[in-house]
């Protein structure tokens, strides 16, 4: 019965592949989301006749044997870092990074987090905060009395009072990379938490190591490439017919089977 | 009786054949796959001076289709694909393993691992460790590694000796050893997709299935010509 299972696994393989799609073009306004493919990888096989294994007293080997496949798993939901285009907000705390660099974030429980996603307000105290409430991590605080905020590429963050005329550094904004960004685990809300497959954060400032310079007035977009997920889907979507009719093949072939008297 | 039992090798040669199929229209995505075809061959039995020779037919070998799948473009840095023949190399808890599927990513210590996290080799057998720093890493057409610009190593591409035996998670094991392919093509940002052709396939799973039809159709008929047989000897 193993042509059933083989089928099915191959099903809930494009299954798989049709959810992740699903949400790559649900994501595709999503500032900064970065698209997941499904990797799949074949299972294990049944050594029916291991190929090498000798054939004759002479000494004559099968060449390739027997080695029956037992159909498809999924290896992997990868995620795929990539600079998003940057579009226009004019907001003065909307910040792009054009790099691989990430913000850091600090949750309510203290826990640090990560995200590309650069839109930041102010809280009552003038913190700056992502829209869910949570601070930035560098602690920028903009006093009452500002009228304009200017952010440099290399993070130095400006506040230019009401009653001065050049600008004041109040802090500045740093940003984190990853060994492994694919390793990040997703929090939902643009957030991602650092694992032991990402490796530790190291915090620079924007424009070194590849970290990337910010950019103010801007947001990264999603990466979503949506004409590549339509055929995507149309691909799973056909993928997942061709198990079905597969595994209504077997079940007849079964049936014939239980037909013999 | 020796009809039936010629046919009975047949039929669950051809229910295996089934499964091949099946095990290929369901790897259909998967990345570097390649499609699995079966060989009957001709089994002779009881070939003596004077009696019939029977013939059964069964199953005895796979062959490979070893032909490139299309090269699915996807920009990720570490996404290689082989143009050509050999297989990239892994070294596994279980030894050496070899690759077609190239969508690699880097572990935590800067290596570049595969999906399941084993470290893909270079041309002398050791792992390829980028540095943490690097900002854009090329991979020039002879697999040469560059990071900023600057020569680093390079990924290594192998041949097995003999023939290689599937192992599950895309993964191929060459029990006689391999070497490094002369000519290496590697092309970066892309990843090889299954080569199954799901026409073909298709094709030969109706076949497959009508034949094994055939067989049950005759296997029947057989019952009732024995049948109606036994039936006349004892009314005679």
């Amino acid at each position: 019965m193993d042509a059933l299972r083989t089928a099915a696994s191959g099903m809930a393989a494009q299954q798989t592949r049709v959810d992740v799609i699903a949400n790559n073009i649900a994501n595709m306004s999503t500032t900064a989301y970065a698209p997941r493919t499904a990797v799949f990888a074949d299972l294990i096989y049944r050594q029916e006749v291991a190929p090498g294994a000798i054939s004759s007293t002479t000494g004559t080997v099968v060449p390739t044997g027997i080695q029956l496949g037992l159909g498809v798993r999924t290896a992997a939901v990868s995620m795929d870092i990539q600079q998003g285009s940057l579009e226009l907000t004019g907001q003065d705390l909307d910040l792009a990074v054009e790099g691989k660099g990430f913000f850091e974030i600090e949750l309510p429980s203290g826990e640090r987090a990560f995200t590309r996603d650069g839109k930041f307000e102010l809280d009552p105290d003038g913190q700056m905060v992502t829209p869910a409430g949570f601070a930035l991590a560098d602690g920028i605080t903009v006093p009452n009395d500002v009228r304009q905020v200017e952010i440099s590429a290399d993070g130095e963050v400006y506040a230019y009072f009401n009653d001065a005329v050049d600008g004041q550094s109040i802090g500045n904004i740093t940003l984190v990379s990853f060994v492994n960004q694919k390793g990040l685990e997703a929090l939902g809300g643009n957030l991602y938490r650092q694992t032991t497959a990402s490796g530790e954060p190291t915090t620079g400032q924007p424009g070194q190591d590849g970290l990337g310079f910010v950019q103010q007035g801007y947001l990264e977009a999603s990466s979503v490439n949506v004409v590549g997920e339509i055929s995507e889907l149309i691909e799973a979507q056909r993928g997942y017919e061709m198990n079905s009719k597969v595994l209504s093949a077997a079940d007849e072939m079964y049936s014939a089977a239980t037909r013999i008297r | 009786m020796d009809n039936s039992i010629a046919l009975l090798s047949r039929q669950s040669g051809l229910l295996e054949a089934a499964q091949v199929i099946s095990n290929n229209i369901a790897n259909a995505s998967t990345p570097g796959y390649k499609a699995e075809g079966t060989i009957f061959s001709e089994h002779v039995a009881a070939a003596g001076s004077n009696n019939p020779s029977l013939s059964m037919g069964h199953l005895t070998a796979h062959s490979t289709d070893f032909t490139s799948g299309s090269l699915k473009k996807t920009d990720a840095p570490f996404d290689l694909a082989i143009d050509g023949a050999g297989f990239f190399k892994l070294n596994t808890a279980e030894g050496p393993r070899l690759t077609r599927a190239g969508a690699f990513s880097l572990d935590a210590e800067g290596m570049l691992v595969d999906m399941s996290g084993n470290p893909v080799v270079d041309e002398g057998g050791s792992a390829v460790e980028i540095p943490p720093d690097a900002s854009t890493v090329s991979v020039a057409r002879d697999g040469t590694i560059s990071v900023d610009g600057e020569l680093f190593g390079n990924i290594g591409v192998f041949e097995p000796v003999g023939e290689p035996v599937r192992a599950g998670n895309n993964y191929w094991e060459a029990p006689e050893g391999d070497r490094p392919v002369e000519t290496v093509s590697v092309l970066q940002g892309f990843v090889e997709q299954s080569n199954v052709s799901p026409v073909a396939e298709f094709a030969n799973l109706i076949m497959a299935q009508r034949l094994f039809e055939a067989g049950q159709t005759l296997t029947e008929q057989e019952h009732s010509r024995l049948t109606s047989l036994v039936e006349a000897i004892r009314q005679g």
